[in-house]
């Protein structure tokens, strides 16, 4: 892509003001998508973005200067800025650079962006006719196959000159359902860090478009979610996303390095209930958001976040790690070159525990089980929590009965992540896109089954 | 590579393919941010963006690709992938591009100074300052940004269209985190407009105020009550759910208002208008995404649904004119339909009003999560909310962690009454919306 003379042509410019620190980041992202509705291939999305990032720190400042210019004048111009805007100094270090590989956990087959639309159609169409044909109450059909050829460089002043190819695909489906005037909708969207063998060897393009029918269908027939507090069972895979918005993001150095988390200084203290094992890890062959290196080129990590309800350790990015006087954790990510990396999740999951699922099920009275989950948010600095539950059923005298719908779920992570007192053993990832300061990335979330003892429920 | 030698290598890719109708879209941006903590300049950043998309019609159908790499292989490529992925469409609906020579109202430009990286960085330390001076309660993690930047399109086509438009933004933030040795709550203010005349202590004051006004806040007791929305928190709803009024959407049955223009589909009070020129805004437009003339409308009025919004593909699928609402939401997004500025029109009551109208409910001040526990399809929400008991009229106790559940569709029908003061409160980069606060009668709390 760019060369290391180049780079290190670059380089020295960023650093020629004092700066401890300078990388480059450029990357050159093919992102292709084919859009379906009604029956129809009705849109077709087929981007290039490129361009580059030059970021110099000194101490605990950070500087970064980005853009589409990536000629080495370009470059230049931009490690030029940076360095301006750090300041007054000279030259304190010296650049030089060696080409550095780290190995590709992430074998992939069949490139998707060598691939002729009418192939990724058909894979398209098989998801979405069959949702179409589940039912007559399935009124509209929705789909998208998309995939992004992800090329990244990073040189820096600690002499990494290094480059990682990114594949990923993803298939996401949505039914919408109609019942006496009422629609609800269902969804379903497996993603892989994989090319297109991923619809050979893991997922079942027509399984993907009965599962969006079958939820839309069920969420048809329900009534609304009663409101209150209750006792909740979330299901495997995507409830995974509990985890994520309670306390994965209030993991993340990008709030406990400012003092923003809930979970600051809590380091090998009990923060959740002993049940609870949690891990965060970049290295899982093939997984959606796994990684072989961060955006800071540090090889992905295995980290476990939580033993046994103990803090164990916290998502470092590098300038993170310099203000928590803490090593990085391969946890550097950004969506691109645009945005300024910081700490963020990978492949994250609650671990399988030894709790079985009719347990969980026969232990509640009344209460609330969460088959699946939607997206959610959070504010790290309170750890008040929502997330929307897309399939639920109440759970009566131990035994699921009726769907419901309209449910979300609120609380507080700290105050959550204790009232995990059951985990099953079904654990299952689920795929997601996470969105943080440094933009939207892939992401995993997982878990088995596991039983809130009590949570608000949203409902009406 | 300038955009204008790139366009003219794209045009010439084009011809040279056979095509007759394309178009290009070219977006860029430079902009500046500084960001305190600690009352020191915590990170600078600069960025130049910019982008180019080419569409193009093969056989009414409209392909497109875009890059940001403006260079002569990358010219030939998006014509090439374009003329394909237009090859590859099965939609029954024709697409247009907009002709040349029409009549465009006059956008007045922003004519305040843009602050310089040294006027930027003042500002975000003079935000620190303020924070930490506002409130003993005030405590580290408490940021202040400093923005500014230029954007500018173009769209040409070749049907004649020229258009060109620039815009410029400065904004200020202050974002303030305070304890009360227990428990952190944090809150934020954003100014826009010239740095230069913002009162930045003002603006630290207020989100300090509003931070620790929800310290020791409660969990609201679960229950139907009567509910005053703050302006903030209807804008909000309104960004999630102005696709409803996109006649795009309805056309693809994903929204409930398909063909219901002339009914009754809100109370008497409700008036929502869509403003290409709305004053506060920051993004005015005199022409939409595809080059057609902008104009106001009401989307509701008195109740009624008076029109959809329109781009050229609805239009023409539907019937009936576009109504200049073709959006992009990047350089690289396909075309589709949004409002400007969705204003929700004043109503007749003060705020105080409402509360006393409410006698004792909740007042939600802001709302969490919309992209996870709003459904635009179903119009069913059920959001993470935080605001104000209402007891005998009045605002009380602060509280939080608590839903409030419904159905947009419902709600239009469930407001009582409208205030009348208009705020500017959630801006996009293509859509702002400014509401007043409302009064619904009767939604299901769920807290304690």
């Amino acid at each position: 892509m760019i060369s290391k003379e180049v780079c290190e042509r670059v380089l020295l410019r960023a650093v020629s003001t004092g700066a401890d620190y300078a990388e480059l980041f450029a990357e050159n992202t093919l992102d292709h998508s084919v859009h379906m509705i009604a029956g129809k291939i009705d849109r077709i999305g087929d981007a290039c973005v490129a361009g580059a990032s030059v970021r110099v720190f000194k101490g605990l400042r950070s500087v970064m200067a980005s853009t589409v210019d990536t000629t080495e004048a370009g470059l230049l111009r931009c490690a030029e800025q940076a360095a301006e805007a750090l300041g007054e100094g000279t030259a304190q270090i010296d650049i030089v650079l060696r080409e550095r590989l780290f190995g590709d956990i992430h074998p992939i087959r069949i490139v998707p962006s060598a691939v002729p639309n009418g192939e990724k159609i058909d894979i398209l169409k098989r998801a979405c006719f069959t949702a179409a044909d589940y039912d007559k109450s399935v009124t509209q059909v929705t789909g998208t196959l998309l995939d992004v050829d992800h090329n990244i460089l990073i040189a820096t002043s600690e002499g990494l000159y290094t480059q990682d190819r990114q594949i990923r695909t993803r298939l996401a489906v949505t039914a919408v359902a109609e019942r006496e005037g009422e629609t609800q909708t269902g969804s379903c969207s497996p993603g892989r860090r994989m090319g297109l063998e991923m619809f050979e060897t893991e997922v079942d393009p027509a399984a993907v478009g009965r599962e969006a029918a079958r939820q839309a269908v069920v969420m048809a027939g329900a009534g609304y979610c009663p409101a209150g507090v209750m006792p909740v069972a979330i299901g495997n895979g995507f409830g995974g996303v509990i985890f994520h918005e309670a306390c994965g993001h209030s993991l993340e150095a990008t709030s406990v390095a400012y003092g923003t988390s809930q979970f600051t200084g809590k380091l090998g203290q009990k923060i959740a209930n002993e049940k609870v094992n949690a891990i965060d890890d970049g290295t899982m062959p093939n997984a959606w958001g796994s990684i072989n290196i961060d955006d800071e080129g540090r090889p992905a990590q295995r980290n476990v976040l939580i033993e046994k309800g103990v803090l164990k350790s916290y998502m470092i990015d590098k300038m993170g790690g310099r203000r928590m006087g803490m090593e990085p954790t391969g946890n550097a990510r950004r969506e691109s070159y645009a945005y300024a990396t910081t700490s963020r999740m990978t492949n994250t999951y609650i671990d399988a525990g030894d709790d079985k699922n009719e347990d969980i099920l026969a232990s509640i009275e009344l209460g609330l089980y969460a088959k699946e989950m939607g997206g959610g948010s959070v504010n790290p600095a309170t750890g008040e929590f929502n997330f929307a539950v897309r399939e639920g059923y109440m759970i009566r005298g131990g035994k699921v009965c009726e769907p419901v719908r309209g449910a979300s779920l609120v609380g507080k992570g700290s105050e959550v992540i204790e009232k995990i007192d059951m985990v099953g053993s079904d654990l299952l990832p689920g795929q997601g896109m996470c969105g943080s300061s440094s933009g939207s990335i892939p992401v995993n979330v997982g878990q088995p089954m596991i039983r809130v003892s009590s949570i608000t429920v949203g409902g009406r | 590579m300038t955009f204008e030698e790139f366009k003219a290598l794209v045009i010439g890719a084009a011809q040279a393919e056979g095509l007759a109708d394309y178009e290009l879209y070219y977006a860029s941006a430079e902009s500046t941010t500084a960001e305190a903590f600690q009352h020191e300049i915590k990170e600078f950043s600069s960025s130049l963006d910019g982008g180019v998309s080419f569409r193009c019609l093969v056989n009414g159908r409209m392909g497109y690709a875009s890059t940001e790499r403006l260079d002569a292989e990358s010219a030939a490529s998006i014509v090439k992938r374009a003329k394909d992925n237009a090859a590859s469409l099965e939609t029954e609906e024709q697409e247009f591009l907009a002709e040349g020579g029409q009549t465009y109202a006059v956008v007045e430009a922003q004519d305040y100074p843009l602050p310089d990286a040294a006027a930027l960085t003042k500002a975000a330390l003079a935000g620190q300052d303020a924070l930490y001076a506002a409130d003993p309660a005030v405590v580290d993690g408490c940021g202040s940004y400093a923005i500014a930047g230029r954007s500018s399109i173009a769209l040409v086509n070749s049907r004649g269209l020229d258009l060109r438009q620039d815009a410029q933004i400065a904004v200020f933030v202050s974002s303030a985190v305070v304890s009360d040795g227990e428990e952190m709550s944090d809150s934020y203010k954003l100014r826009s407009g010239d740095l230069s005349k913002v009162d930045i202590p003002a603006a630290a004051q207020e989100a300090v105020k509003e931070a620790k006004a929800k310290l020791k806040a409660d969990v609201a007791p679960t229950g139907s009550y009567p509910v005053v929305f703050s302006p903030k928190a209807v804008s909000s709803l309104l960004a999630t759910y102005a696709s409803v009024f996109s006649a795009e959407t309805a056309r693809k049955g994903l929204s409930r208002l398909a063909g219901r223009e002339g009914e009754r589909i809100a109370a008497d009070c409700v008036t929502l208008v869509d403003d290409p020129f709305y004053p506060e805004s920051s993004a005015k437009r005199a022409f939409d995404g595809e080059g057609n003339p902008t104009y106001t409308k009401n989307v509701i009025e008195g109740g009624v649904l008076k029109t959809l919004l329109h781009n050229m593909k609805s239009a023409a699928a539907m019937g009936k004119t576009t109504t200049g609402n073709a959006s992009r939401a990047s350089y690289d997004a396909a075309v589709d339909v949004s409002p400007f500025t969705m204003v929700l029109a004043p109503g007749a009551f003060t705020e105080e009003e409402l509360l006393r109208k409410a006698g004792n409910g909740v007042y939600i001040d802001s709302l969490g999560g919309l992209h996870a526990g709003a459904n635009p399809i179903s119009g069913d929400f059920s959001l993470q909310s935080a605001g104000y008991m209402i007891e005998n009229g009045a605002k009380t106790r602060a509280v939080k962690s608590f839903t409030v559940a419904g159905s947009f569709y419902e709600l239009l029908k469930q407001i009582t009454a409208v205030a009348d003061t208009v705020k500017l409160e959630d801006e996009g980069s293509v859509t702002a919306f400014a509401a007043p606060a409302v009064l619904v009668e009767g939604l299901s709390i769920a807290g304690k």
